[in-house]
């Protein structure tokens, strides 16, 4: 390395640390400088990490093109405000139900859906939203069909003689940066471990992965419910922020903003993930004065996506990283 | 790749797109001069209800064009800050949140969906900002505002409780009617509505026989219609869709069902443009309104007529009024109360005496306004007004 | 009773007919594409909007804007067929999906933004109603079977003899021997692509009299009706979407007329999900190819 490149490199890995920790202090203290409105668009992003982890887990690791995320999300979030209105439970108890609830659900659809090729497969998950919608609109006496459910109360939590609400939208802020960070901690779990190496083996070429003996119907099922756990668990803190879920929330569009989310931040990484939301979120906010611009922007994403940028839009991030200077993770 | 080595630089990157986001930079609308008023609308302007958001601005901003011209309020203009609802709760509340926050609306009309407006009153409350809703139906919103919880919220619009009772007692005491076939829209509005109706049904000694729900964008009735015709129903119970209206009436035509059985209820029956459609199907059409085009007083009649001077010669439907009268309800509460001033206004308006196109209006300890629910029959091709009628609405005890 | 029973049979074969003719040309592109064309549903909207615009603005008559709607269907088909369906050709299924998906959201969203998102009035076409059996039927629904039943002898005949036919069954079958016997895949991709989706627009000009209703979402739920019947039907054979289709229709007409109109969309998914459940591979392929 020339005298230049050494001093160079000292200088950006001196420059690195200050840099990650004013950042970090940034995303932390955030409420303190940005207002009501950008923090509420973070939100939102963080909601729909959510399941966009789980379809990433099972798109990226698995292989499995699935559109059901939208039906375990509207699943979550309907457990998670039935729980809380009807017995009052605080926020751990709901969150937790709700993606055992959807995982459970999976769980007896995933097993025959799962003996199907690619394409009877998508159909089949596409029908789960159908049949879901339509669940939701009948069982009237449950969910109270298209009247919805409001007034879904605001998470608390009861610790002992401790209790407290999360009302405001800063507050939401911290409970959403909880949970999307305890997520996305569980999903580097999972991948990093044995069992997600065989998972994208799977991903890579399903026969080799049978012959060297990897159970992959077992592993692809074990997918499908933990992308409905993260898929659920994105629903609860749906229903929490906004207070109201109705059979709506089963409509093709989250189904198709998920899926843009994981395609177009990046299939198979973190970041992608985490940056196709937040993606989203500022194309959403900033063509907020025309949807319709905003949808055939969509439309054009998923085009360049499948033709221009089958890894998505991450690794063009990582190429101005890298021009910056920064190193390669 | 070690532990280490996977994070070195994903939090980094990760953080650096947080923050990117959360700096915001995003456009916000027109700026206001100081001193204006700012009043938001939150309506579906895009998505299928695109119609009805659409006649909701254009009323709003009728209004707004009349007072600003007039001199304003107190010497200040208003100023109208539009934002999308697309029908959907998650939208409905970004929307609402950027009118708060971005555009700072001390003053919001919204939304014509039931499930936003449920949505969006948690926000304005925690925001002080005056919310008056001019077309949802579902009545979980009044029964959670004013003494019920929510005292940012005022709705100026009738319930469905009333207009299902009001629709019963003309079918069944004037008409004779006791056997009746349900076909409404499957939301909110057209199940509320018939929950409402089924509440009456034994005060009316009649009952329903059948039940059925369309879903928005259905186009094939002719299965039901066959099943209606072979019920013996004598009326069809009908709180639906003003696009829908006009395809469900041409294939009673086909079916054979025009001039037989008639609809009552909701969905724009009086729009001549439907009546059109399917004369024979909508005459004996009965129908309660909030209002239509035809109601005859000067105050109405002048609406419809710089309405239709302002867009085309399009006759204006009854969000367009409703949004049109909500943005003169605030005005006069404004002036009534001396001020600009959220709170003041909020608290003026639950003891206004407003004189509306349909009549004085006021409000209940539930910010529900006791507004006239206007009858009307088809006859010979044009709605005839039977009456107007007020009603009061039954709490749920909690 | 009888006669409530052979109505609802009656209903149920006219909106078979109009599922049969859309679903005929979705199959047919997986047949030789393997992709499931989720845009499918907007080419059904774009000729229902062509007719709707030359009548209104330029006052065509009903028949001469039935040629412009399958014209300009057609047209469109051609397009996206050459830019974008060509390359799916042996790609991975998931792109398929994506990029139709894609262009469904473009195409209707240019609608909602050229025209605005209110429902138009469809004026035209044969409303008046006739009688058959003791039946009301308007005019144009007899048309519409009458179309069905054409359609589908010209495409079985043209399958069975001519050689575009044979083409698309041999590159339905084996893309690689194809291309080492001569045939041009990328030609028999486009045409039979453009021929399907003409045919959604053919549907759609021909019941836009009926619907009367005509706005920039109508394709989605068109799709959506459409993806269980060439399930059903077996993917890419023709003969088993017609019975599909007609099933379809004749169950939904039961279902809405003895139990509930409100359930009546559920038929279609709910009946997929159970026969992919059970028996995966169609109701009338001998094995699971897809």
């Amino acid at each position: 390395m020339s005298q230049l490149q050494e001093t160079q490199q000292t200088w950006r890995s001196g420059f690195r640390l200050p840099a990650i920790i004013l950042m970090a202090a940034f995303v932390l203290f955030a409420p303190a400088f940005v207002g009501s409105y950008s923090l509420h668009a973070v939100v939102i992003a963080m909601i729909f990490l959510l399941p966009a982890l789980g379809l990433n887990l099972l798109v990226g690791y698995t292989g499995l093109l699935s559109l059901a995320q939208g039906a375990f999300f509207g699943v979550g979030a309907y457990a998670s405000a039935l729980l809380s209105i009807h017995f009052n439970t605080p926020f751990y108890i709901n969150v937790v139900s709700a993606g055992l609830i959807s995982g459970a659900l999976a769980l007896p659809l995933g097993i025959p859906a799962l003996r199907l090729r690619a394409t009877s497969f998508v159909m089949c998950t596409l029908g789960f939203i159908v049949i879901g919608q339509a669940i939701s609109k009948n069982w009237i006496s449950l969910t109270r069909g298209d009247m919805g459910l409001s007034s879904v109360p605001k998470p608390y939590f009861a610790l002992g003689p401790w209790s407290f609400s999360v009302v405001s939208t800063a507050a939401y802020y911290y409970l959403a940066l909880a949970v999307a960070s305890l997520a996305i901690l569980a999903f580097y779990l999972i991948v990093r471990s044995p069992a997600g190496r065989n998972m994208i083996a799977i991903r890579e070429n399903e026969t080799l992965a049978e012959a060297v003996g990897i159970p992959t119907w077992t592993y692809k099922l074990i997918v499908f419910v933990l992308s409905a756990v993260f898929a659920g668990v994105g629903g609860s803190l749906y229903v929490h922020y906004l207070t109201v879920v109705s059979p709506l929330t089963f409509q093709m569009y989250y189904t198709t903003t998920i899926l843009i989310i994981v395609l177009g931040g990046g299939v198979g990484t973190i970041s992608g993930v985490v940056f196709g939301s937040i993606l989203f979120v500022a194309l959403s906010e900033v063509l907020r004065v025309a949807p319709e611009i905003r949808m055939i922007a969509y439309g054009i994403c998923l085009l360049l996506i499948v033709f221009k940028f089958p890894k998505g839009f991450a690794p063009v991030i990582d190429k101005v990283w890298l021009a910056l200077g920064g190193q390669r993770a | 790749m070690t532990l280490s080595g996977m994070f070195k630089g994903f939090p980094l990157k990760a953080a650096a797109l947080c923050a990117l986001a959360l700096t915001g930079g995003f456009i916000s609308q027109a700026q206001a001069q100081d001193g204006d008023i700012r009043l938001g609308i939150v309506s579906p302007n895009t998505g299928s209800n695109a119609r009805y958001g659409s006649f909701a601005l254009r009323g709003a901003q009728l209004a707004v064009e009349e007072i600003n011209s007039a001199g304003g309020i107190n010497g200040k203009k208003i100023k109208i800050f539009s934002g999308d609802s697309q029908c959907t709760p998650v939208e409905g509340v970004s929307a609402t949140q950027r009118l708060i926050q971005e555009d700072k609306v001390g003053f919001i009309i919204g939304d014509i969906c039931s499930s936003v407006t449920l949505a969006m009153q948690p926000i304005v409350e925690n925001a002080k900002v005056l919310l008056v809703n001019a077309a949802s139906s579902n009545p979980a919103i009044t029964y959670k505002a004013g003494v019920g919880g929510f005292k940012w919220t005022y709705r100026n619009y009738p319930t469905d409780e009333v207009r299902s009772l009001v629709v019963l007692d003309y079918a069944t005491k004037q008409k004779n009617f006791t056997k009746f076939a349900v076909l409404s829209v499957d939301s909110d509005y057209g199940r509320g509505a018939i929950n409402f109706t089924k509440k009456y049904l034994e005060r009316f000694k009649s009952e329903i026989i059948s039940e059925d729900y369309y879903k928005d964008g259905e186009v094939d009735f002719r299965s039901v219609l066959a099943k209606i015709k072979n019920s013996g129903a004598q009326a069809i119970i009908m709180y639906g869709l003003a696009d829908t209206t006009p395809i469900i009436a041409r294939q009673m035509v086909e079916t054979g069902l025009a001039g037989k059985i008639p609809l009552i209820g909701n969905g724009e029956f009086n729009a001549p443009a439907t009546i059109k459609a399917a004369p024979t199907a909508l005459n004996g059409a009965i129908e309660a309104a909030a209002w239509l085009p035809g109601w005859d007083t000067p105050r109405s009649k002048e609406f419809v007529k710089k309405f239709e001077a302002a867009y085309k010669g399009e006759t204006p439907n009854n969000h367009a009024y409703s949004h049109w009268e909500t943005v003169h309800l605030i005005a006069a509460t404004m002036k009534a109360a001396n001020s600009t001033d959220g709170e003041k206004v909020r608290d003026a308006m639950a003891k206004i005496k407003f004189d509306s196109a349909v009549g004085p209006i006021t409000f209940d300890d539930h910010n529900q306004a006791l507004v006239p629910m206007i009858l009307l029959e088809i006859e010979g091709g044009a709605p005839s007004i039977k009456g107007a009628f007020v009603g009061s609405i039954d709490y749920p005890k909690n | 009773m009888l006669n409530l029973l052979g109505e609802q049979l009656l209903n149920g074969i006219v909106t078979g007919s109009v599922y049969a003719i859309v679903a005929v040309g979705m199959t047919m592109t997986f047949g030789v594409l393997r992709v499931i064309n989720f845009a499918h549903g907007e080419y059904f909207m774009v000729g229902t909007f062509a007719s709707w615009f030359v009548i209104e603005k330029i006052d065509l008559g009903y028949p001469q804007s039935v040629v412009f709607a399958v014209a300009l269907t057609a047209l469109l088909a051609i397009v996206v067929g050459y830019f974008l369906m060509r390359k799916m050709v042996g790609a991975p299924f998931e792109n398929g999906v994506l990029a139709t998906l894609g262009v469904s959201l473009i195409l209707q969203n240019l609608a909602v933004a050229l025209f605005g998102g209110s429902y138009k009035f469809f004026n035209g076409g044969y409303i008046e109603p006739v009688e058959l059996f003791g039946y009301g039927l308007a005019q144009q629904r007899i048309l519409i079977v009458i179309v069905c039943v054409l359609v589908f002898i010209g495409l079985d005949l043209m399958v069975t003899y001519s050689r575009m036919g044979k083409s698309m069954r041999a590159v339905s079958q084996n893309i690689e021997c194809c291309e080492i016997v001569g045939i041009d895949v990328q030609s028999v991709v486009l045409w039979t692509f453009v021929i399907g989706a003409s045919l959604a627009g053919l549907s759609g000009v021909l019941t836009a009299p009926v619907n009367v209703s005509v706005y920039g979402g109508m394709g989605e739920l068109i799709t959506f009706k459409t993806l269980p019947i060439i399930i059903m039907g077996g993917l890419g054979n023709v003969r088993g979407t017609f019975i599909a289709a007609m099933i379809l229709g004749i169950a939904e007409s039961f279902v809405a007329g003895f139990i509930g109109l409100q359930f009546r969309d559920s038929v279609g998914f709910v009946t997929l999900s159970l026969m992919l459940m059970w028996r995966p591979h169609g109701l009338f392929s001998l094995q699971s190819r897809f």
